[in-house]
């Protein structure tokens, strides 16, 4: 691997974690130290397999009991790959990676996968035509390799960062170039990914002056990128979902040509997320923190996937959005006790998945008035112990059936 | 020794919360989203016996060895007779019982609810409820120390009672983390406490209102990594003081339990990733072992959670690794 002329480009990393060594032998202790060491005795092993065999045989595991492998990036914790210091990484994650860097370094792209030529040019000219529809073209394929390699989702956002060297695109993987996309924003990303400025989100560019008052209104039917009864995700922007017209498109941005593969897989239902403020009664627009609102189900409550397609609450006056509770029936909401104090979480300096967002409600709260625990109280609840007897054998019948549902 | 072992007969969903008995080591309270609280003996490694509830349990504490309150989302308060393995309703709250302390000094079990109200108890009273006191949030974490009670509520606030001294707060506090408060713990020495919000940051918070013992409080980050320069950022669900050395244990929902010295503000240890997130973590009495709830706890919602989720409590032996350095017994 470590090419005598690449290695000033290249430096051994390790597969696990995506560190960089100065050489293979400090990347093997490391790995032996990080990686291969047994999480039950002091012993460190040279490679995964190693390390499966010695756990298996001196703890007396079970091969389906391993432990997966300690401080390594989500996916690559598993024993199938045998790695020894730069030996045996995938080829599709090699490509990968020499691409992140690339695309890190300011380089043209393939110029560390080839030995570079005896000048090496580096040109900082924009990329023609040709470059970049063979750019697009390597970038399929290796979105296509990379998924048969099973590289998990977080890795595989790394995809869509070819199109953006910005470093800032890693952390925000779905967003194509934040700013210079004007109308057709209702496209792809669901709005909430776009980080709010100002605290105002940018949907609906061509909103009516009086929207950012309204603290929740349903966008007029026909407006672009929301019209009611839309279908969920498919990704096929339906009719009256302004695709941007390619001329709009930044260079950099993940072209969605007739059926690409979009370099994000869509959250599971199409809830509009920035329409959908989980606390009704807060009167500030919602700020929810640019890439966490895609984690997977954060906002935990409105995200529920019934069927996927919770179309948007038909329009209400200025009353809370009640019904953006998929269960619309639900006799229990999450209501604000006290909507003074409503909190926003604050915006991250630094691209940043929170696993849990709501600023609200914390998810024992939300929990509690999922279907599958909800407490319905039976009767006036007085706590007198006379009837506890009673009430308890049919509140545990209840409890029970809810566990089937 | 094993470095650890899994509890038997363990919930069948979520654990919500693991306590200790505060006189024998052994012995373990798990309340769980199964409606059920269980009573342990970590060393022969058997669940002696178990409560039902009529919905999930969210809290439990022990008075002493032989008894223990449990409270959860049907609001009612229970008191559980743990020889005679009997439970007893002592009454109600308006809402889920979300925290609850024994508090010995007084002897009083105080609730907190999502109803907004800390409501005091006594047991053996006609009327068990003594009182009934107003906050202005929702309480999500309470915890007791000597007779200083630190109430965590919703909108990042807190309450600090002198419990002899009710109704009024001795002090109110807004929380010096700018995310939701996710867990709670008192220092053992009543000096102080340390709190977590759901964007993986602790806060070390001293009790003494003087600027000189304020100016020590700090904040740190943790339960987070770094992938493809993206922060990934986990809640920090529970905290627990080690009751002889001051140290205190942290767990996420990153599945990672940390050891840090708060006084030389560093991390002592931390024990290798558990499968899953892991709701609540507790210290025994005399801080011989960690009782470690690992399971789905529902920071992703419903769609977050696997349908073949393992809920566990592992038991984890402790030597000097909770020991701060240049411990001598005082």
């Amino acid at each position: 691997m470590a090419k005598k002329k690449n290695k000033a480009v290249l430096r051994p990393w390790c597969w696990y974690c995506e560190r960089e060594f100065e050489d293979e032998k400090v990347l093997m202790q490391h790995q032996k130290a990080k990686h291969f060491k047994c999480s039950m005795c002091p012993r460190r092993l040279n490679t995964a397999g190693g390390l499966a065999v010695h756990i298996q045989q001196v703890h007396k595991l079970e091969p389906d009991q391993l432990p997966r492998i300690e401080n390594a990036l989500p996916g690559r914790d598993g024993y199938e790959v045998e790695i020894f210091g730069m030996e045996g990484i995938p080829a599709p994650d090699v490509a990968d990676y020499k691409r992140r860097k690339e695309i890190e370094l300011g380089l043209a792209i393939g110029s560390i996968s080839q030995p570079p030529s005896k000048k090496p040019k580096i040109e900082n000219r924009p990329l023609t035509e040709d470059e970049l529809k063979a750019q697009l073209e390597a970038h399929k394929a290796l979105m296509g390799a990379s998924e048969k390699s099973a590289v998990p989702a977080p890795d595989a956002s790394a995809s869509s960062v070819v199109y953006n060297a910005a470093p800032t695109t890693y952390a925000t993987p779905p967003v194509p170039a934040v700013p210079p996309v004007p109308p057709g924003m209702g496209m792809s990303p669901p709005p909430g990914m776009s980080p709010p400025p100002s605290g105002l989100p940018p949907f609906f560019p061509g909103a009516p002056p009086g929207y950012p008052g309204a603290p929740f209104m349903p966008p007029p039917p026909g407006m672009p990128g929301f019209p009611p009864g839309m279908p969920p995700p498919g990704f096929s922007p339906p009719p009256g979902f302004a695709m941007p017209p390619p001329g709009m498109m930044p260079p950099g941005a993940p072209p969605f040509p007739g059926g690409a593969r979009p370099p994000f897989p869509p959250p599971p239902a199409f809830v509009p997320q920035g329409f959908s403020p989980p606390q009704p009664g807060a009167m500030s627009p919602p700020r929810i923190p640019a890439p966490a609102a895609v984690a997977p189900g954060a906002p935990g409550v409105l995200n529920m996937p019934f069927g996927g397609s919770p179309a948007p609450p038909p329009p209400q006056s200025a009353s809370p959005p009640a019904s953006a509770h998929p269960i619309a029936a639900a006799p229990m909401e999450l209501k604000l006790p006290n909507p003074a104090l409503a909190q926003t979480n604050p915006a991250f300096k630094k691209a940043t998945q929170l696993k849990y967002a709501d600023p609200n409600f914390s998810p024992d709260e939300k929990r509690a008035v999922h279907p599958k625990y909800r407490y319905i109280a039976d009767g006036a609840a007085d706590g007198q112990n006379e009837n506890a007897q009673h009430e308890e054998a049919r509140g545990k019948k209840r409890a029970r059936a809810e566990d089937f549902l | 020794m094993p470095e650890q072992y899994e509890l038997q007969s363990v919930p069948y969903d979520s654990i919500s919360s693991v306590k200790f008995s505060p006189s024998n080591p052994d012995h373990l309270l798990a309340t769980s989203w199964d409606t059920t609280v269980r009573f342990y003996d970590t060393a022969k490694n058997e669940q002696i016996c178990k409560f039902d509830h009529r919905a999930a349990v969210l809290t439990c504490c022990f008075a002493d060895g032989g008894h223990g309150y449990s409270g959860g989302l049907d609001t009612s308060v229970k008191q559980l007779n743990l020889e005679a393995e009997k439970a007893v309703s002592l009454g109600q709250h308006a809402n889920a019982v979300s925290s609850m302390n024994w508090s010995k000094d007084t002897n009083h079990l105080i609730t907190g609810s999502w109803d907004r109200t800390i409501r005091f108890w006594d047991p053996r009273a006609s009327t068990p409820q003594q009182d009934s006191f107003d906050v202005p949030e929702r309480v999500y974490l309470m915890d007791l120390v000597n007779n200083t009670l630190v109430v965590a509520m919703a909108s990042r606030l807190f309450h600090i009672y002198d419990v002899r001294k009710m109704p009024e707060p001795t002090q109110t506090r807004e929380s010096s983390l700018k995310f939701m408060t996710r867990a709670l713990a008192c220092m053992n020495d009543g000096q102080g406490y340390a709190t977590a919000s759901v964007e993986g940051r602790i806060a070390v918070e001293y009790f003494d209102p003087s600027p000189e013992a304020q100016e020590k409080k700090y904040a740190f980050k943790c339960h987070r990594q770094t992938i493809e320069d993206v922060d990934h950022v986990w809640p920090v669900n529970s905290l627990a003081f080690h009751p002889v050395y001051n140290t205190f244990a942290s767990a996420g929902s990153d599945g990672t339990v940390s050891i840090w010295d708060h006084k030389l503000k560093k991390r002592m240890r931390q024990f290798p990733k558990y499968h899953s997130a892991i709701p609540s973590i507790a210290f025994n009495c005399d801080g011989s072992r960690l009782a470690v709830a690992v399971g789905y706890n529902w920071d992703g919602g419903a769609e977050g959670a696997q349908p073949m989720d393992k809920h566990s409590i592992y038991i984890r032996p402790l030597g000097d690794e909770v020991k701060p350095k240049g411990w001598t017994e005082s």
